[in-house]
């Protein structure tokens, strides 16, 4: 009874992950990121900023809250001896589990490029300080960080969407790899 | 076909439900320290969009899921012995998913179809001043509806999701 209740908020909050990396990533890039170009571009730039702020919070739970539910649900549904041994890498469920956990890594990676490197480059401001070529230098610097993120971010999308259907073989097959 | 049909409810659940979580948790607390004419401008556009992006996730999700129950129905996790999974799609969960689905669609369409395009309507400069007014009084019911439905819409799809795992429910979309 109570390995069931786990399976079911292990499943809950894998599923909630799921949603908030990829529905929410969806959102960010289809439509309130176009919608910043409805407003003058200091006040897009301020929103952008904000609610980057906020979404990378929730990208960060979902980050930390896949690997802790998914050990809940492997170990809720028994599953350890279909890994025992080298099995993680001759069966193709092994295979499948260890290709998720490689594509978690590098949207982690990702993630904190983002967060640690190019984000602090956007926030900053483009003060008069060092001269119009100081200025011009910064604009430069913020341009290219902004197409990082962009390149970045979609990339990640891309990676989640992978991650999900390597899950679902894994659900209701016995994986694809 | 039972990974393919898994992968796209999972992806129409997840989109459809991350959508409304970024909505509330991000775009929500974003629009306090912004000048409501740019919020009108922005809610305009993301409303149509949006729109759209719930109503086709939610459709995929139900196609999917009949799909689902026209193939039997049932869990096969044939790699996991010890799951000892129960037969699927019975009983109370699936007539609660059903009804929340349904919940959910009338939302959305309400949203988009009624109190959005009442939310932004405009007046002419030489209205009427009762008309004007209210057109007015219509706008700000209809912001104030659509304020409420948002957090219902999100609430009834927090619990959804856990019908969609709980062990006697559908079980589809459980992607672990």
């Amino acid at each position: 009874m109570t390995a069931t209740w786990v399976q079911v908020l292990a499943g809950y909050l894998h599923l909630l992950a799921v949603a908030v990396y990829v529905g929410g990533s969806i959102a960010m890039e289809f439509v309130l990121g176009p919608a910043q170009s409805y407003v003058p571009p200091a006040q897009a730039q301020v929103i952008g900023q904000r609610s980057a702020d906020r979404f990378l919070v929730l990208v960060w739970g979902a980050l930390a809250l896949f690997p802790i539910s998914g050990l809940l649900l492997f170990f809720s549904l028994g599953d350890q001896h279909t890994l025992s041994g080298m099995q993680f890498f001759t069966t193709r469920y092994g295979q499948t589990l260890l290709g998720m956990i490689v594509l978690w890594a590098v949207l982690v990676v990702n993630g904190a490029i983002i967060t640690f490197v190019l984000r602090p480059r956007l926030a900053q401001r483009a003060s008069a300080q060092g001269g119009g070529s100081g200025v011009a230098q910064r604009l430069e610097v913020m341009q290219s960080a902004v197409k990082w993120v962009s390149h970045i971010s979609r990339i990640d999308l891309g990676i989640a969407v992978v991650i999900v259907l390597l899950g679902a073989s894994l659900a209701y097959g016995d994986g694809i790899l | 076909m039972r990974v393919a049909l898994g992968f796209l409810f999972t992806l129409a659940w997840a989109v459809y439900l991350g959508g409304a979580l970024a909505m509330e948790l991000v775009w929500r607390p974003v629009q306090r320290d912004i000048p409501p004419s740019q919020i009108g401008a922005m809610c305009r556009w993301m409303g149509r969009r949006y729109r759209w992006l719930g109503l086709g996730a939610l459709g995929l999700a139900a196609v999917t899921w009949l799909a689902w129950r026209g193939l039997g129905g049932t869990v096969l996790l044939a790699s996991r012995p010890a799951a000892a999974v129960p037969p699927a799609a019975s009983g109370w969960p699936v007539a609660a998913m059903v009804a929340c689905w349904g919940c959910l669609a009338a939302m959305v369409l309400a949203m988009g179809v009624l109190l959005h395009p009442r939310s932004h309507a405009r007046w002419r400069a030489g209205a009427h001043a009762a008309d004007a007014a209210a057109a007015r009084r219509r706008k700000v019911r209809a912001l104030r509806t659509m304020d409420v439905l948002l957090r219902v819409e999100l609430a009834v799809a927090l619990s959804t999701t856990a019908l969609v795992v709980l062990p006697s429910g559908p079980r589809i979309g459980w992607a672990a």
